[in-house]
């Protein structure tokens, strides 16, 4: 379970980005006030065009970036107080992550699964269902920076599951991916809902989110423009597909 | 925990072919190579000017006084081969210059008659300075003719010349040879393992900090449930080992070029030298490199973590590398001592405690307060790079 309540981040502007910005302000905000919550079993959805504060709201969920006020509460666990307990239970994954190349897939799992405090007998286990089941068997002994973008991911996903968490977070996760890499992130979401976890994903690609998701939230400039269920938003459109309602939404 | 990200970090820094050049291959290779080229080159040198025949000018004729005690000079003080000039010293000196001779000699037309007067008479010897062996080989020809004439004398004069030599002179040198070691070699030596401790942290610092941040890394490590000081401990331990270990291989090539590579021909020498380079000295000069290491990592650290590409953070760090050898050299020049004023240099006091330890000639309370020095501004670069990396604006790029 995710709860969020009246996040802030609040950025200070150094005088090239005021002038860019055209303000005479200091700070600006990344993001204003925001509030949701995500349950387990439940798909939610971050929506926003770019630079709309998806990804400093899942960096701030996943406490690499302390909010500047508000509050978090992940899997029960205050974050913003207790933020290494609570990253014990989060499973990050961003479209964007990088692999250390000089390693390979079984060296950066067991590393990671090491500083989860996961024990050697169960990170056997893990390494073994994950392996079977994103069928990396035939290259895990190789070096990462030899691998292709699909089998990266894969040990990207197995780096993200190794040590089950019960939240999951994903950072437009099929960004720059093809299409065969991007079904992999689509099954792995799923199975995640079907594992009861708790998943959050942040996305510009409304087919994606009217796929996946159980409920969604659309912000802009730092702003939520709305919350609530897809059903729901499915019923309120008054444009003719997803995607024009969301960018209705998001000029309104 | 840090144990572990210590055992990855290494692992990867080890498969980076860049930081095992810096760390590994260059400081073995530095002093063969070094060592190899000077002794080969300067015995060559030595070797071809001892055979040379000099091309000799002399003012005179073939066969006048002068030129007839030339060639009575034995073939075994170097060969030689006269050339005339008949009184035309312009011509003959011209000739020096442009290198048609080596060496000239001018006297006066009535040198003989001078001589068996014993009247005064002058001999300029002239030749270029900047030909290694010509100073000596000049010397031992002339000193060879003033002997035979001396002896003359005596004759003439029916002196013996014992009796006109009050004493006999000795110089002896006081200092042990492994003191004249530590004053030839021993401010050479730390500046060569302070160099390569700096280039041997150089690449994994970059490496480890801001190229986590080029690859994308960073963030993925920053959301498991380890503190940022356990991945700074874990990742800065890698990076002193990286500078310790290019210092040992720089250590190791030095002990294996002195004792396979035939360069010190003198026993005695040979055992000081081995004396030197004890457990007991390479412990002690670990011990000082030690918190100079870990200040260098603590300088590289902020720096690494601040910038967003490795070629950014290696056009900072590298002209770094001269400012932190400037104190060093200081400790190369002669009269610089170990005293507490330069104690409280960092760098120079590394260099001129290991000078010392090189010499056998060590206080022990200057070698602490020096270590003590570079212990605090050791922690104060630690404390500098915990509170960079700490930084969201520093991680997130």
């Amino acid at each position: 379970m995710i709860k969020v309540k009246d996040l802030s981040k609040k950025f200070s502007l150094n005088k090239e980005q005021r002038k860019e910005r055209n303000t005479n302000d200091n700070f600006a905000f990344a993001v204003k006030d925001i509030s949701f919550e995500c349950k387990p079993g439940e798909i939610f959805s971050l929506l926003g065009p770019n630079g709309a504060g998806k990804t400093t709201t899942l960096r701030m969920l996943s406490t690499v970036i302390t909010p500047t006020s508000g509050s978090i509460v992940i899997g029960g666990v205050d974050a913003i107080t207790e933020p290494q307990e609570a990253r014990r239970k989060i499973g990050f994954l961003t479209g964007s992550t990088g692999l250390y190349a000089r390693l390979n897939a079984h060296e950066l799992i067991d590393y990671f699964a090491s500083l989860y405090d996961v024990p050697n007998p169960v990170v056997r286990e893990r390494k073994k269902y994950l392996f079977d089941l994103l069928d990396m068997n035939e290259f895990a002994n190789k070096k990462i920076g030899k691998l292709s973008t699909g089998m990266k991911q894969k040990v990207s996903i197995c780096r993200t599951m190794i040590h089950d968490p019960e939240i999951v977070i994903f950072d437009e996760p099929t960004s720059g991916l093809d299409v065969i890499t991007a079904e992999s992130i689509i099954q792995l979401i799923r199975d995640c809902k079907s594992q009861n976890k708790t998943v959050i994903f942040s996305s510009h690609i409304m087919g994606e989110v009217d796929l996946l998701c159980d409920r969604l939230a659309i912000i802009h400039k730092g702003e939520m423009k709305y919350k609530g269920s897809m059903e729901s938003f499915r019923e309120q459109m008054s444009e003719k597909s997803i995607t024009a309602e969301f960018i209705k939404t998001v000029q309104a | 925990m840090i144990f572990n990200i210590f055992k990855k970090e290494l692992k990867e820094t080890l498969r980076d072919k860049r930081t095992l050049i810096m760390m590994l291959v260059i400081p073995i290779l530095i002093f063969p190579l070094i060592l190899n080229v000077v002794v080969g080159v300067s015995s060559s040198f030595e070797e071809s000017a001892e055979n040379k025949t000099l091309k000799i000018g002399i003012l005179g004729e073939p066969d006048d006084y002068f030129a007839q005690k030339l060639n009575e000079i034995p073939n075994a003080l170097g060969p030689k081969t006269l050339i005339p000039y008949h009184g035309d010293s312009t011509k003959m000196r011209a000739h020096l210059k442009e290198e048609k001779l080596d060496l000239i000699f001018i006297y006066d037309s009535k040198f003989s008659e001078k001589l068996d007067k014993m009247e005064p008479t002058k001999l300029v010897c002239s030749f270029d300075k900047t030909n290694i062996g010509y100073d000596q080989r000049a010397q031992k020809y002339v000193q060879f003719i003033e002997a035979g004439e001396k002896l003359k004398r005596y004759e003439t004069l029916n002196i013996d010349e014992q009796q006109i030599t009050p004493f006999e002179i000795a110089y002896e040198n006081s200092a042990s040879n492994q003191k004249m070691i530590g004053e030839l070699v021993g401010g050479f030596l730390p500046y060569i393992f302070i160099a390569f401790g700096f280039m041997g942290c150089m690449y994994p610092a970059i490496d480890l900090f801001t190229g986590e941040k080029e690859r994308g890394t960073i963030e993925t490590l920053l959301t498991t449930p380890v503190s940022r000081w356990q991945f700074l401990v874990g990742k800065m331990i890698v990076i002193i080992l990286s500078g310790l270990m290019a210092s040992f291989f720089a250590l190791l090539g030095l002990f294996l070029s002195i004792n396979f590579m035939d360069i010190i021909p003198d026993p005695e020498i040979m055992k000081v030298v081995n004396q030197i380079l004890s457990i007991g000295f390479v412990l002690k000069l670990f011990f000082l490199l030690l918190p100079l290491t870990v200040f260098f990592a603590g300088i590289m650290i902020p720096i690494a973590v601040y910038t967003k590409t490795f070629k950014e953070a290696q056009s900072i760090i590298a002209p770094l590398n001269i400012l932190v050898l400037l104190p060093a050299m200081a400790g190369l020049f002669p009269g610089i001592e170990l005293n507490i004023k330069t104690a409280m240099i960092p760098i120079l006091n590394i260099v001129l405690t290991t000078k010392g330890l090189i010499g056998g000639h060590i206080d022990y309370s200057l070698l602490a307060l020096s270590f003590l020095v570079m212990l605090i501004l050791a922690i104060i670069a630690v404390m500098i790079s915990f509170k960079q990396f700490g930084k969201e604006s520093n991680i997130l790029s």
